[in-house]
């Protein structure tokens, strides 16, 4: 399974179960700054997608109130092999965060030694000012240490991989420097 | 006019013809109720630079100005900028109150308002528990709240902190950010230097030092492209 809007809305699943219109909320509240669904139907198609995989399945629809004719809406809950597969699926994703910034470093590389400092200073002012950016929010209480946890967890995320890019440009721009008085010093 | 004005600041170390650049024609402006961060790595000039703007260290060339008037950079602290670095006195045995009453009563401050000056700025940074404790029994969190009470007792308007969460308890850290925003928004000018990504949290500005040269931003009118935090909502 390949679409990240899948696996996305696994983990609210396994979070809790839940039904169809409520996954589009809670997908919007939780990941509505950094994955966009192209439209509503989406959930439905990835919920499809997940039950024929055998990730989640159908729990039996609360009965309607006597006299009232709703559709029943129906709610699913996460398998078993659901869960694993979510696991499985975290730990592949962390290798290809790897895997991508690993690229980054080689695609600045290629570049010139000036046009990389370049493109460095920007990519030093977008950390500077996303490390501004994270908010420090101390937890108040279990309650609200719970509540609040994968906020909490991104922000902490977001501030370790800000300070990590910022010693690697730090390293990148003295060897580019050198670089760079190297060649002059040729000319 | 800004409260802190640091004008081409360039200071040297070693003997003549063998200087290596601690600072290389730094530029920087501070305003009343900004927090504004300094990122570096070890021998980046980060320490330099902050005892440069608190008027202990004084630059080979430059202009240093705070409330308008430049700075002596004479080994003291400049009046009206508090500054906390190198932690709390270990060898200290005075009792933490003691300590701030004794140091308000030498600057002329009559007994009364010193003692109440060091309790709210004791109360204020949430070190209120420690007032009676010996300063070198203090660590992580405790010790950094009360070096900020110690600096905040002088009433001062700038507030400069070398490496202020270092050592802090990792759930603690957030708690003395979120307290530096606040002095901030009250309306204290606040310089902070870190080596963590996490130290630039809420800051109005975050700067990179590098081998002695500030990269990021100066101010807006200075630099096109300016790391300034978000209005909330925007």
């Amino acid at each position: 399974m390949r679409s990240p809007v899948s696996w996305a809305l696994l983990g609210l699943v396994i979070q809790r179960p839940s039904y169809g219109y409520e996954l589009v909320q809670r997908f919007e509240r939780t990941y509505g700054d950094s994955l966009e669904l192209s439209s509503p139907s989406q959930i439905y198609v990835s919920l499809d997608a997940l039950k024929r995989r055998g990730m989640i399945e159908e729990i039996p629809a609360e009965e309607a109130e006597p006299g009232v004719v709703r559709q029943p809406k129906p709610h699913y809950k996460v398998t078993e092999m659901g869960v694993s597969a979510y696991r499985k699926w975290l730990i592949s994703l962390a290798k290809e965060q790897r895997r991508k910034a690993r690229l980054f470093a080689r695609q600045v590389s290629v570049l010139g030694a000036e046009d990389a400092l370049t493109v460095l200073e920007h990519c030093e002012l977008a950390y500077l000012d996303e490390a501004c950016e994270a908010p420090a929010k101390p937890s108040k209480g279990l309650l609200d240490h719970v509540e609040g946890l994968a906020q909490r967890l991104q922000w902490e995320e977001d501030r370790l991989a800000v300070g990590a890019m910022l010693s690697w440009i730090d390293y990148a721009r003295r060897e580019l420097q050198q670089l760079v008085a190297a060649h002059r010093s040729k000319r | 006019m800004s409260l802190l004005e640091l004008e081409h600041v360039t200071l040297l170390e070693g003997s003549k013809g063998r200087e290596t650049l601690l600072l290389n024609d730094v530029s920087l402006e501070i305003d009343p109720g900004e927090l504004v961060a300094v990122w570096g790595k070890r021998r980046s000039g980060r320490s330099t630079l902050l005892r440069v703007v608190a008027g202990m260290q004084r630059p080979d060339s430059g202009v240093v100005r705070f409330a308008g008037r430049e700075l002596a950079g004479s080994g003291a602290l400049g009046e009206g900028i508090g500054f906390c670095g190198g932690g709390l006195r270990a060898t200290d045995g005075w009792q933490v109150l003691e300590q701030m009453v004794g140091t308000q009563l030498a600057r002329g401050v009559p007994q009364p308002a010193a003692r109440s000056r060091a309790l709210n700025a004791l109360e204020r940074t949430g070190a209120g528990h420690c007032a009676d404790r010996r300063q070198y029994e203090l660590r992580g969190g405790d010790a950094v709240r009360t070096m900020l009470a110690i600096a905040l007792a002088t009433e001062p308007q700038l507030l400069v902190l070398d490496d202020a969460i270092t050592g802090v308890d990792l759930l603690e850290r957030d708690e003395i950010l979120l307290l530096l925003r606040s002095l901030a928004d009250e309306g204290l000018a606040v310089l902070t230097s870190t080596d963590e990504g996490t130290g630039l949290s809420g800051a109005d500005r975050a700067l990179a030092l590098s081998e002695g040269r500030l990269r990021g931003s100066v101010a807006p009118r200075l630099a096109p492209v300016v790391p300034l935090r978000r209005a909330a909502g925007a």
